[in-house]
């Protein structure tokens, strides 16, 4: 099936991207997404100018995002169906590794 | 009167971006702020205060619409664009507590910059060879030309260090 393949091919996602993506289910511009990404993952993960700039630059190419307003020169972007897809295949497999490690974490 | 503007020069090879931005800190940190930067290595500071600032440096041949997006969204994440040198964008930022110190925050990303610089400096090194290839093999009736041949072979060999030195760069972050 196309879907599996292209999972294959995004698949696994750094954490920022996953983060940058999360982020995306509403439209967002490039500083909102730095402060969501911030808020969402409590702190843990923070997203720098450069890396935000490659990462909508890398997505937007693969179909994942797309930009969907541009205002004084910042562009908005949202999650197309296919990054809808990619991003759910990723929400599994971190559910199977959390999983596994909750099993074994009373056990550490 | 003293002195508001002091001009350097300094040269930093390719593969010195590190170093290059430890030293306008050290700068900064003397009270000689970057104001712009020109080539070869010209630096121009502005002397005031000693401050704390945080330089870093990014590499991006871009159109002119999308740097301009490109700035922007430093701008709002807190870093200043005080200029550019060829493809090379020079940023500095306060540095604060409890607020990122970097651009590229992680290693994906500091190693896609390091491979837009390879890929210029491939493009010109190749291009290098196609057109004085032929040139270094053979045999010139003129003695001049023995300089040339010197100086090309001389540029090849700093452009293959150059490509070793980024190409060792992008492996070492990549066992991070």
């Amino acid at each position: 099936m196309a879907t599996g393949d292209d999972a294959k091919r995004y698949l696994p996602l750094t954490e920022a991207t996953y983060y940058i993506m999360l982020s995306l289910i509403e439209p967002l511009h490039g500083y909102a997404v730095m402060q969501k990404v911030e808020q969402i993952s409590q702190g843990t993960v923070k997203v720098g100018p450069g890396t935000l700039y490659g990462v909508f630059d890398t997505l937007e190419a693969a179909g994942l995002i797309v930009m969907v307003k541009e205002e004084n020169r910042r562009k908005s972007y949202k999650l197309t169906p296919k990054g809808k897809k990619i991003l759910l295949s990723q929400i599994k497999r971190l559910e199977i590794m959390t999983g596994k490690g909750l099993t074994v974490i009373d056990r550490l | 009167m003293e002195k508001t503007k002091v001009r350097k020069f300094r040269w930093f090879w390719v593969w010195q971006d590190e170093a290059e931005e430890n030293w306008l800190e050290k700068m900064s940190q003397k009270g000689y702020h970057l104001s712009s930067v020109s080539p070869p290595g010209f630096y121009t500071f502005s002397v005031a205060e000693p401050k704390n600032y945080i330089y870093r440096l990014d590499y991006q041949t871009f159109h002119k619409k999308d740097k301009r997006e490109y700035l922007q969204l430093f701008h709002d994440a807190g870093w200043e664009h005080i200029g550019d040198f060829s493809a090379w964008l020079y940023f500095r930022k306060e540095a604060k507590q409890g607020e990122t110190t970097e651009i590229f925050t992680d290693v994906e990303s500091k190693i896609a910059k390091y491979k837009r610089v390879l890929t210029y400096l491939g493009f010109f090194y190749f291009l290098m060879i196609v057109i004085f290839g032929g040139r270094i093999l053979t045999d010139v009736p003129y003695p001049w030309c023995d300089a040339i041949q010197v100086f090309i072979l001389l540029v090849l060999l700093i452009f293959t260090y150059a490509i070793i030195r980024l190409a060792m760069r992008i492996r070492q972050l990549k066992k991070l």
